[in-house]
């Protein structure tokens, strides 16, 4: 029987990290009272610049991308407008708010979610700092093509940070390629009005160890040429761990569109309007407005999108097999009276 | 400690249409509804409701009669007492008649329970003297002054006996019979205060500390529209209480329903109609309009409004809209609508469209006829 309530709400990958990455964040905690040594961490730099296929100089460090990408907007957006989608990842659209001199949402409307190409291009004419999610989250869909992102690069005085935390599953899903390169970064060396923020957090399976980049075209590189991040020393270790043997990450992100695509066509049919997806996780729209809050009842817990899109969007991360089939039962049943008692049964059987 | 009077009201035929296909029991409707077979959906929102409400030790509860109220109280063991008196069959005039007795006994707030005419219903009784709680039982609720489920209606109870913020929420005036049609119409018919209530389903990670209050987020909305705003040029504010925060921050008062004029920060013109625009275009060479989306559906201009003809729409034009909302509205929203009856018209405002949402802030949303 799975422990509840199974969490399906932040987009995690349910699999341990592989022995060999536990063992060095095991070396890590060992060296608890040192600081990082800047030979790690330069090995890390080495290590992503390896894997995205980008000069190691192009890369800075941090404890998540998401950090990086409140960095980033603390740095540049007082004196700019912001540029961003919406829906998008909240803490990040939530700083822009505070910190930005002016900003400018594009809405993201049912039931394609596309972002037009010529409404980002016509946004970013004037200077300012376009922060921009491919794929995006919560909608799970690329919002980005090369073209657009060269397009909206012409313009030297504006500055383009993709997040691109969700890459590696979106790289399998189109293209089903094995590379850590990805469409974008490597343009960071013709422009230097480019940044992408990536993780370890999500295809790599170190969520808990908080290990984010930005491969950073040279605007970016230079304002943050001060900013130093001394990565914890499990977490450091565990990165270069991963990154010397990275193919389990690629494992993990087929396993999860495998069991994405599963989850999707049985919601397909059962008739609930679920929306396709690059990504670890699927936006369904439900008919009750409240069906987050029922399947918490019933010992899961989803991600409720109802304050970024109309109510009844939810937002559910893939886990392991067993865990998305409580899920699908309870979600069978969220029109009726339940409990998590209920979802233990299914759990069981 | 003094306790919480809450007055419950409950529409029984509310929702009845539904699983028979009517869309909505206005009027003579609900008959029909019977006779082909309809079930009442009340009775179990309005279980659910009182079951999820929590702070019962610190409320003291009003009940209209029988299937209006007391029927499902009788099932719990919370103390209540009957308010007014009921026939067999009930009408709106009893839910008018029992929510101002409510009111006149001292209700603090009322739980009401049923569609979008039982809010018009209400608010025609109590308009915003009294903060309210809707717990959505109609075919399709489109007011925004409902709860989003009985569990957060019962939520909403809750945080009002706990001192939460109001916030003033849309009540629409949907036209039945167009709905029936497969034709969306509605228009503003009042608003109705609310207890305003954050989500607590998100963990902390989610929480968000810089969203202000709604109330706060129109004035902001109100001051950069004001800053904007050219002393030369003919201003037409239209419905709704966003629009009203500018003309709040004008100084100059506004009819919520109506259209009204502004010129040079002066009021030129108080719920003013086609022709009476159509004259002050005559005297006025630049204008534009101010306008906030309709709850719900996202209209910004349907059919129900008798002063943004399309002739006037057409005389202003696309370039001279601007449409205000907060964040929260417009999210709630899957694009804006337009309905004016001339499909040109209806063609010329659709494609995406800015919506100032904050000081400073906008959002490009697509709109569609």
């Amino acid at each position: 029987m799975l422990n509840l309530p199974i969490r399906l709400d932040r987009n995690e990958v349910p699999f341990d990290p592989p022995p060999h990455v536990i063992a060095a964040a095991r070396d890590g905690l060992s060296q608890l009272n040192r600081y990082a040594e800047p030979e790690d961490l330069a090995r890390l730099r080495a290590l992503l610049g390896d894997y995205t296929g980008v000069p190691d100089r192009h890369i800075i460090l941090g404890p998540g991308s998401d950090f990086l990408l409140r960095e980033m907007i603390h740095v540049f957006a007082p004196e700019r407008k912001v540029v961003m989608l919406s829906p998008s990842f909240l803490p990040t659209v939530e700083v822009a708010w505070e910190r930005a001199a002016s900003w400018q949402g594009l809405r993201l409307s049912p039931p394609s979610f596309a972002l037009r190409p010529r409404l980002l291009v016509a946004e970013t004419c004037e200077p300012c700092l376009a922060v921009i999610d491919s794929p995006n989250n919560p909608t799970g869909q690329i919002t980005l093509t090369r073209e657009t992102v060269r397009a909206v690069l012409k313009n030297p005085d504006v500055l383009l940070v993709v997040d691109a935390a969700y890459h590696e599953f979106a790289e399998m899903s189109l293209r089903d390629r094995m590379s850590g390169g990805g469409p974008f970064v490597k343009l960071v060396e013709d422009y230097p009005n480019l940044a992408v923020t990536r993780t370890l957090d999500k295809a790599f399976s170190l969520a808990g160890a908080r290990v984010g980049y930005v491969v950073a075209g040279d605007i970016f590189r230079e304002a943050f040429a001060s900013f130093y991040a001394l990565l914890p020393q499990p977490s450091l270790h565990a990165a270069i761990a991963a990154l010397q043997m990275p193919a389990y990450a690629w494992e993990n992100v087929d396993r999860l569109i495998q069991e994405r695509e599963r989850v999707r066509e049985t919601l397909d049919d059962m008739g609930v309007c679920v929306y396709p997806s690059v990504t670890n996780f699927l936006l369904i729209r439900s008919e009750l407005p409240d069906a987050a809050l029922r399947l918490r009842d019933r010992g899961v817990l989803v991600w409720d999108v109802s304050n970024q899109l109309p109510p009844g969007f939810i937002r559910v991360s893939i886990g392991t097999r067993d865990e998305n089939e409580v899920f699908l039962d309870a979600f069978s049943h969220i029109g009726e009276k339940g409990t998590a008692a209920t979802a233990q049964t299914g759990a069981s059987r | 400690m003094k306790k919480t009077t809450v007055g419950l009201i409950v529409n029984p035929v509310a929702g009845m249409g539904g699983s028979v296909g009517l869309k909505g029991t206005d009027g003579q409707m609900h008959e029909r509804a019977v006779a082909l077979g309809a079930e009442p959906v009340t009775p179990r929102r309005t279980r659910d409701t009182l079951g999820h409400i929590a702070r019962w030790d610190e409320i003291s509860l009003l009940a209209a009669p029988e299937q209006m109220g007391a029927a499902y109280l009788e099932e719990t063991e919370v103390p209540f007492r009957v308010v007014g008196e009921i026939s067999r069959d009930t009408s709106a005039m009893d839910t008018k008649r029992i929510a101002a007795q409510m009111i006149a006994q001292g209700a603090d707030l009322l739980l009401f329970v049923g569609g979008d005419g039982t809010a018009r219903d209400i608010y025609d009784a109590v308009g915003t003297s009294v903060p309210v709680v809707g717990v959505p039982a109609g075919v399709k609720v489109f007011s925004s002054a409902f709860a989003l489920s009985a569990r957060a209606a019962a939520k909403m109870v809750d945080e009002f006996v706990a001192g939460a913020p109001l916030t003033e929420e849309e009540v629409l005036d949907i036209d039945e019979a167009a709905f029936r049609d497969d034709r969306l119409a509605s228009k503003l018919y009042g608003t109705l205060m609310v207890p305003e209530v954050r989500s607590s389903l998100q963990p902390a990670k989610a929480a968000s500390n810089v969203s202000a209050p709604t109330e706060e987020v129109k004035k902001d909305i109100a001051s950069f529209i004001v800053e904007k705003m050219d002393p030369e040029t003919l201003y037409l504010l239209g419905p709704g209480t966003t629009v009203r925060a500018v003309a709040d921050a004008l100084g100059v008062p506004k009819t919520l329903l109506g259209v009204d004029a502004v010129h040079g920060g002066k009021l030129v013109g108080e719920d003013i109609n086609e022709e009476d625009i159509l004259a002050l275009f005559e005297r006025y060479g630049a204008r534009k309009i101010i306008v906030t989306p309709i709850g719900g559906n996202g209209f910004i201009f349907g059919r129900g409004s008798k002063q943004f003809t399309p002739t006037v729409i057409k005389a202003v034009g696309r370039e001279n809209l601007i449409i205000v909302g907060t964040r929260h509205k417009v999210n709630r929203l899957d694009c804006l609508r337009v309905d004016t009856g001339d499909l040109e018209v209806d063609k010329m405002l659709s494609g995406y469209t800015k919506v100032t949402v904050g000081y400073r802030q906008g959002m490009m949303v697509n709109v569609r006829c």
